[in-house]
């Protein structure tokens, strides 16, 4: 489904890297604050897929060249992988490691906590599905 | 604030049971959808203030950790836990709805109709 | 390494295996060698660790998620009732899965079959293994959602015309799970098994009320539970469903998705919602009796009326939930442990007679009685495997099922006696609906062979697979049967745990949980009246 209106088209030129950026924002800040992987991956998806709309099928292929299914597959490996690392270590499933780094020329030290890959896989498998869900249903209708 | 929260679960809950005694499968998934939201409300209308959470152990979970302060009271804090079960139920809904939605497509397709009569009756036939 | 970090593997198996399966969509044949992989080794795991577990203490190992401790992270509890249910459904979901080799073409396994049946298994074995309510939740969506994608798997007319009514249906009951569990936790402050089983034991230990709302808040669950179960009279959606789906798959539905809504009312209610003389116990336990005669009763007079191979099967499952219910309705320790032997042994046995439907199919073209005949001469090694698992199913003496049935009918003979008369009528109608099928298809000659309709592909591979996946199910029903004594100590065990829930919430909540009850009883009044009857008749 393609929707050929200049407007649409133009607007999401300006559009679409904002609602990227936001997306990855809204992952990232999930750690202590509203958000995560789940609806970060949502809000990509949602970029994707009204690029798609104004831009055709054809371009969504250039902006997000891999399919569908890989990274479903990545998102899922990466967050099992997560999560079962502490188990080699003698740890219970799902156990995180917290800690701070300092970043060069920063001030403030950096918070990291390992669910954040697992974050970052969610994100992934929700992209990953979204897309894929929106690609064949309108491979259905077309 | 209860109150209102009660008068919405129930006009939800009304509009979903009429959707869902249509004869149209389409009908009866949006009846289905917003029976989901229903319950995830009627949820949110449950959650109060940790009742039986002894502030020592609240100070366990990293969630609450950044934002955490001992001198708020207890009245003031809203219980994690409703809200991680709706956010569980939501993403669990996303994914039955999507299925379901694929699903009257391809129903459609193969038989032509969404109509429930037609359905039954050609299951019978079969 | 920690032994109780090791029961998440039994989630974590299917859900790698699940994985790699997505990435290695269209390569069948090396998904085929690594799902039956992860089948044999979910089972066997599940089988070492029951051993191990006898020389156990309290033979509960525990681990929580995250290292958050209970109740407020996740627990995952492996006991003897998880453990002989994990153990049982993965060796069915290994014997189909490898039937599925020769029912289910290799063009239409890349269809993500492979990750949906790992999901299947992710599902049931998270449902298993779970200690809170709002996960087991959680897992039946799981699980619920792979069985939808199975169940249309091939997509025919038929299915489509069929699938509607199982998803809205398990839809709707998923809803009421979910507004139940919000209730309870709006009712209690905690959704763990182990904290809600202490917060009823401690308001009975000391005399007070349960909260307002709690009767109506199990029932709520009974019925969501009773629903997944095909329960009396929740039942209607069983054999349509089961009639559509392909034979390997339906087997694999007969053997696990009943048994999961049985298992939810056989962890929550003996140990919370029907624990000690509440008002919640007086309403909920003659509902159990009243909907087990007439899910056994019912049950088997639909597969006695029935003149097609699968609808016999279909229907009769819901007669043997039956008996799993009347186990349930005595809520004693005896009868609980012949309820999880009747059910593991029915897993088996029901999946065993579905996949040699699927081979009958095969030969004949067509799973119509009348139109099927002379089978024993043609399939020897068939008709030996059906014959086990039909008299198995029955519960003739020296095979599984007869094993099942003496318990739960010698212990609810005290109490509800006509529940008994109605299993043992129920038993012998049994008797008649199996001898129907074995007599039509094995012993009448030979009918003329059903031409195959144009259009419809041929049947992809060879039959060795499905031969193969029914003689694991019949060797491991054997077993059950001529093995019954260990795997019934096991039982026995689970039964104990369940009804007296003191060594569980121990072992989630810690030690030091229950030290403010002072070592006061925590045995319901129906599981202390029947120790009483015990001790009186040695």
């Amino acid at each position: 489904m393609t929707i050929s209106s200049p407007v649409l088209r133009n607007s999401m030129r300006l559009i679409l890297p904002l609602t990227l950026l936001y997306a990855l924002f809204a992952m990232l800040k999930g750690h202590n604050e509203p958000g995560g992987g789940f609806i970060g991956g949502m809000i990509f998806a949602t970029a994707v897929c009204t690029y798609r709309m104004s831009h055709g099928y054809a371009a969504q292929l250039r902006l997000l060249p891999i399919h569908p299914r890989i990274l479903i597959f990545l998102g899922l490996g990466l967050a099992l992988g997560t999560s079962a690392v502490p188990l080699l270590l003698g740890h219970p499933f799902l156990r995180s490691a917290v800690g701070e780094f300092h970043l060069p020329f920063t001030h403030h030290p950096f918070h990291y906590a390992s669910a954040m890959a697992f974050d970052l896989g969610v994100m992934l498998v929700v992209v990953g599905v979204a897309v894929g869900m929106i690609t064949q249903l309108s491979e259905e209708l077309e | 604030m209860t109150l209102i929260l009660a008068i919405c679960v129930a006009v939800t809950f009304a509009v979903s049971i009429y959707l869902m005694t249509a004869r149209e499968l389409k009908s009866i998934a949006m009846g289905v959808f917003l029976l989901g939201h229903a319950a995830n409300l009627s949820i949110i209308a449950m959650s109060r203030t940790p009742v039986r959470h002894e502030p020592q152990l609240l100070k366990g979970p990293p969630i609450l950790n950044a934002s955490f302060n001992p001198a708020q009271p207890m009245s003031q804090i809203v219980d994690p836990l409703p809200q991680a079960l709706i956010l569980t139920a939501i993403v669990i809904g996303f994914a039955v709805m999507a299925f379901l939605l694929s699903l009257l497509v391809i129903t459609s397709r193969k038989t032509g109709t969404l109509s429930v009569e037609v359905l039954a009756r050609e299951g019978v036939e079969e | 390494m920690n032994l109780s970090n090791l029961i998440i593997l039994f989630i974590v198996i299917p859900m790698g295996t699940g994985v790699l399966g997505v990435l290695f969509k269209y390569q069948v044949g090396l998904m085929r060698v690594l799902g039956s992989l992860s089948l044999a080794s979910t089972a066997l795991l599940a089988v070492g660790l029951l051993i191990h577990l006898r020389s156990h203490e309290t033979g509960i190992l525990v681990t929580q998620m995250g290292a958050w401790p209970a109740p407020y992270g996740i627990s995952v509890v492996f006991d003897s009732l998880s453990g002989l249910l994990l153990a049982a459904s993965s060796l069915v979901a290994l014997g189909c899965y490898v039937h599925s080799f020769s029912t289910v073409s290799a063009a239409a396994q890349a269809r993500y079959f492979h990750p949906m049946v790992q999901l299947l298994m992710f599902g049931v074995n998270l449902a298993f293994l779970t200690g809170d309510l709002f996960n087991l939740f959680v897992s039946f969506e799981i699980m619920l959602m792979a069985s939808y994608c199975l169940l249309t798997f091939g997509g025919t007319r038929l299915q489509m015309t069929q699938a509607y009514k199982y998803v809205l249906l398990n839809l709707v009951g998923s809803t009421i799970f979910v507004i139940g569990a919000g209730l309870v936790y709006g009712m209690t402050g905690t959704l763990n098994f182990a904290d809600l089983a202490r917060f009823v034991a401690e308001r009975q230990a000391l005399g007070e009320d349960l909260p307002t709302g709690f009767t109506a808040l199990s029932i709520a669950l009974l019925l969501v539970f009773g629903l997944k179960g095909a329960i009396f009279p929740l039942w209607f959606w069983l054999p349509d469903t089961y009639y559509t789906a392909n034979v390997s798959i339906a087997g694999l539905f007969a053997g696990m998705l009943t048994k999961v809504g049985i298992y939810a009312i056989a962890r929550t209610f003996p140990m919370i919602f029907a624990h000690g003389g509440s008002e919640a116990t007086k309403v909920v336990m003659p509902i159990l009796a009243i909907s087990a005669a007439f899910t056994m009763f019912l049950g088997v007079l639909g597969a006695v009326s029935h003149h097609n191979i699968r609808r016999i099967l279909a229907v009769h499952v819901i007669s043997q939930v039956g008996y799993m219910v009347f186990g349930l309705a005595l809520m004693t320790q005896i009868a609980l442990a012949g309820c999880l032997f009747y059910m593991i042994q029915h897993m088996v046995v029901k999946s065993c007679l579905f996949l040699c439907c699927g081979i009958i199919e095969r030969h004949t073209g067509t799973d119509d009685l009348d139109r099927s005949g002379g089978l024993l001469r043609r399939d020897w090694y068939l008709a030996l495997v059906f014959f086990i698992a039909a008299m198995s199913l029955v519960g003739l003496p020296p095979l599984s099922g007869f094993f099942g049935k003496l318990v739960i009918i010698r212990e609810g003979w005290d109490t509800r006696w006509w529940l008994s008369i109605f299993g043992l009528l129920t038993g012998a109608l049994t008797l008649l609906s199996m001898l129907k099928i074995w007599s039509y298809c094995f012993w009448s000659p030979q009918a003329a062979a059903v031409e195959r309709p144009a259009g419809e592909s041929p049947p992809p591979g060879s039959m060795r697979p499905a031969y193969a996946g029914a003689t694991l199910l019949v060797l491991v029903a054997l077993f059950l049967g001529f093995g019954a004594q260990p795997v019934y100590e096991i039982a026995f065990r689970a039964g104990e745990q369940l009804a007296d829930p003191r060594d569980y919430i121990t072992a989630v909540l810690g030690p030091e949980s229950l030290d403010h009850l002072a070592g006061r009883d925590l045995r319901s009044p129906a599981e202390l009246a029947a120790a009483a009857r015990r001790e009186a008749t040695p």
